[in-house]
């Protein structure tokens, strides 16, 4: 077969990078929606049609969210909140029912016409804020039509590796789903800079062009194409020389990462040799293999709620203790810190109404406000036997390796006292049954702004404390990062906070008590040489993350981190300090 | 009780997502049904993305109309955040 002709297109580079693959064209399946009359009697059917594709959707959603809480980048996790607020949006939920009844027709079509409805009304607006509201609704309602209609779902898993996604616009929950080792590369003819999509692929690294005639792209034969992120340019067919040459710059591209992920193996420490230990968040027990190889020192945070989780109901002290002692036994000697359930509150549960752990959620019913309610070490108090279940398996498994207890939403002493107390009972139980136990540190968890005060007086009872930024940040400035409103009042690095983990480590130092940071804040360039020079010297971060701290730290001084920190203390403001940490941190390479 | 008023949109931006959302918020509290019309257009002011379907900018007149027990405090409401510029003046 001859060559085919190299062809270049110019387009707008949006998420920098150079991909490299085949094509695969994405079709939008929006416009050839049929029409379909309903019988009278059929419509109530219909409707609960409507309202289960939407329950779907909203599960799907918030199914994202959760992951995106602890993994992604924050901005996704308010683009989702977005999309959540759209899909109960009277205009979403009422306004659609009422119009299935009133015209008796197909959901698919009506939630068709309306979002058509949409898009005309804005297609006169230049306003780009509007534009992306609109594509924000074409993406929920692809979702709700995708429930409809599960058949026209684009299915992720049936995407080739290393391919192209060619496509006339993207959508949020697409560039969402998308997964690196799958797509090499975007290119769309619709879409900007500020697009979600846009943020979404840059925060995963996903090169993307857009402004790219696609229509074009279609007529021309092609095996396949590099896309270059970061000039814009689009190349079909490319000749030999032109892929070599792309190739070089990839190699580049991946010899820097692989020098991060290089650091995985080399010691935790600073430039003049200051040794930090750098664990790994877990959430499936399973993992414990591949933490170890990514230069893991230990499991900082164990989420034991995943057991329940994953399940949908409470698993038996049996399973608990199975599960922990593989893992203690798995990580051979190295901590493993379990923090007992989180569950409760804002901490949705979609457990089925018919489980029988479904009573312990019914009986709290709906608060008002969850983020403020019955959750973690509060929801345990309230069912003494969860707590007492979860510590016997904890101290059963305690002898098979290094095994720490971390007590979530601490919010007064008392509470701590309580855990402390049931852990020696049940020691004393289980001597009487014969069942050896092992010396067990309690942890306290400091992510309520209570705790941070007074933890003067609670590193006195703990063994350990464990900052969890996330919650800390989103009590301490009463800024929900998932709400679009406020997200942008959500600072990691508050000067508020930075003065409470300065607090936290002052107070922990003078009683010889480690700190242990976890949460996103532990994995951020931006933050760990802040938390370095405060004093913090351990850090638990998801498994993925620890070549790169490792790397941050490893480029750092300790003296220099000090200097760092004392500087950023002085600052007042949340903008500025975040202008002045920024530069700093990014000066040093 | 119905109440009809006119209210005019001071905020440089216009009825873009945020001013939206804080009127679906404050109405969260207020039992009365409201509606807004704008250009012969009449909405539920207690959907967002039907108040940003108006696409209202700067000084356009909304007629916002209240019906229900407390639709006096409602309207107050509702006339005090478009006064305010939903706190963005």
């Amino acid at each position: 077969m001859s060559q085919a002709e190299e062809v270049i297109l110019r387009g707008l580079p949006i998420s920098k990078g150079i991909g490299i693959g085949s094509p695969v064209f994405f079709f939008n399946a929006d416009d050839e929606i049929p029409e379909i009359s309903i019988a009278k009697k059929e419509v109530e059917k219909e409707v609960q049609r409507y309202r289960r594709a939407l329950f779907l959707s909203r599960q799907d959603v918030e199914g994202l969210q959760k992951m995106s809480l602890n993994e992604g980048p924050p901005e996704i996790v308010a683009i989702l909140g977005t999309h959540l607020e759209m899909l109960q949006d009277p205009l979403i939920t009422t306004v659609i029912e009422d119009k299935i009844r009133q015209l008796q027709r197909n959901t698919e079509s009506i939630v068709h016409h309306l979002i058509e409805e949409y898009k005309l009304k804005f297609s006169t607006l230049q306003d780009h804020y509007f534009q992306e509201r609109v594509r924000d609704l074409i993406d929920v309602s692809r979702r709700i039509l995708g429930h409809l209609r599960p058949l026209d779902k684009v299915k992720w898993v049936d995407i080739p590796h290393h391919s192209v996604i060619l496509a006339h616009e993207l959508v949020p929950s697409e560039t969402i789903e998308a997964s690196s080792t799958q797509v090499s590369a975007f290119v769309t003819s619709a879409g900007g800079i500020t697009s979600h999509a846009a943020i979404i692929a840059r925060a995963k690294g996903i090169p993307y062009v857009a402004n790219v005639d696609i229509k074009l792209l279609k007529r021309i034969e092609m095996q396949s194409m590099i896309v270059d992120g970061s000039q814009g340019l689009v190349i079909m067919n490319p000749q030999r020389s032109t892929l070599k040459k792309y190739q070089e710059i990839k190699k580049g591209h991946l010899e820097k990462f692989r020098l991060i992920s290089h650091s995985s193996h080399l010691r935790g420490e600073t430039v003049d040799g200051f040794e930090v230990r750098l664990f790994a968040n877990l959430e499936n027990p399973k993992e414990v293999d591949s933490l170890v190889k990514n230069g893991a020192e230990g499991v900082g945070l164990f989420r034991s709620e995943y057991l329940f989780l994953s399940k949908k109901m409470f698993p038996s002290e049996e399973e608990q203790f199975q599960i922990y002692r593989r893992m203690a036994k798995n990580l051979k000697g190295r901590p493993l810190v379990i923090r007992i359930f989180d569950i409760g509150g804002d901490k949705k549960i979609d457990v089925l109404p018919d489980s029988p752990d479904a009573w312990y959620f019914q009986t709290i019913g709906t608060e008002a406000n969850p983020a403020l309610g019955c959750r973690a070490i509060r929801f345990l108090l309230r069912y003494p036997n969860l707590l007492h279940s979860q510590l016997r398996a904890i101290l059963r498994a305690s002898v098979f390796g290094e095994v720490q207890i971390l007590v979530p939403m601490v919010s007064d002493i008392s509470e701590l006292r309580i855990v402390r107390e049931k852990t020696r009972e049940i020691r004393e139980e289980l001597e009487k049954e014969g069942i050896e136990t092992a010396p067990i540190s309690i942890g306290c968890m400091i992510e309520v702004p209570s705790s941070a005060i007074i933890c003067d007086a609670l590193v006195q009872e703990s063994d350990f404390v464990s900052i969890g930024t996330n919650d800390l940040v989103q009590y301490v400035l009463a800024a929900d990062r998932s709400n679009p409103a406020v997200s942008d009042l959500y600072f990691a690095t508050h000067p508020s906070i930075l003065r409470l983990i300065h607090m936290i480590v002052t107070s922990a130092n003078r009683f010889c008590k480690p700190v242990i940071v976890c949460g996103e804040s532990a994995a951020d360039p931006m933050m760990v040489p802040v938390l370095l020079g405060l004093g913090i010297r351990e850090f638990s971060v998801s498994a993925r993350h620890i070549p790169l701290v490792k790397h941050t730290i490893r480029k750092w001084r300790i003296l220099e981190a000090c200097r760092l920190a004392e500087q950023a203390l002085e600052y007042t403001v949340a903008h500025d300090l975040r202008q002045f940490l920024s530069a700093a941190t990014d000066a040093i390479v | 009780m119905k109440l009809v008023h006119k209210v005019k949109v001071k905020n440089a931006l216009g009825l873009h997502t945020r001013p939206a959302a804080a009127i679906v918020k404050l109405l969260q509290l207020r039992k009365s049904s409201v509606l807004f019309t704008y250009k012969d257009e009449t909405i539920n002011a207690r959907s967002i993305m039907s108040i940003l379907m108006l696409a209202a900018k700067k000084n356009s007149l909304i007629t916002v109309t209240v019906e229900g027990d407390d639709a006096e405090l409602t309207m107050a409401n509702i006339v005090r955040a478009f006064d305010e510029e939903f706190g963005e003046k």
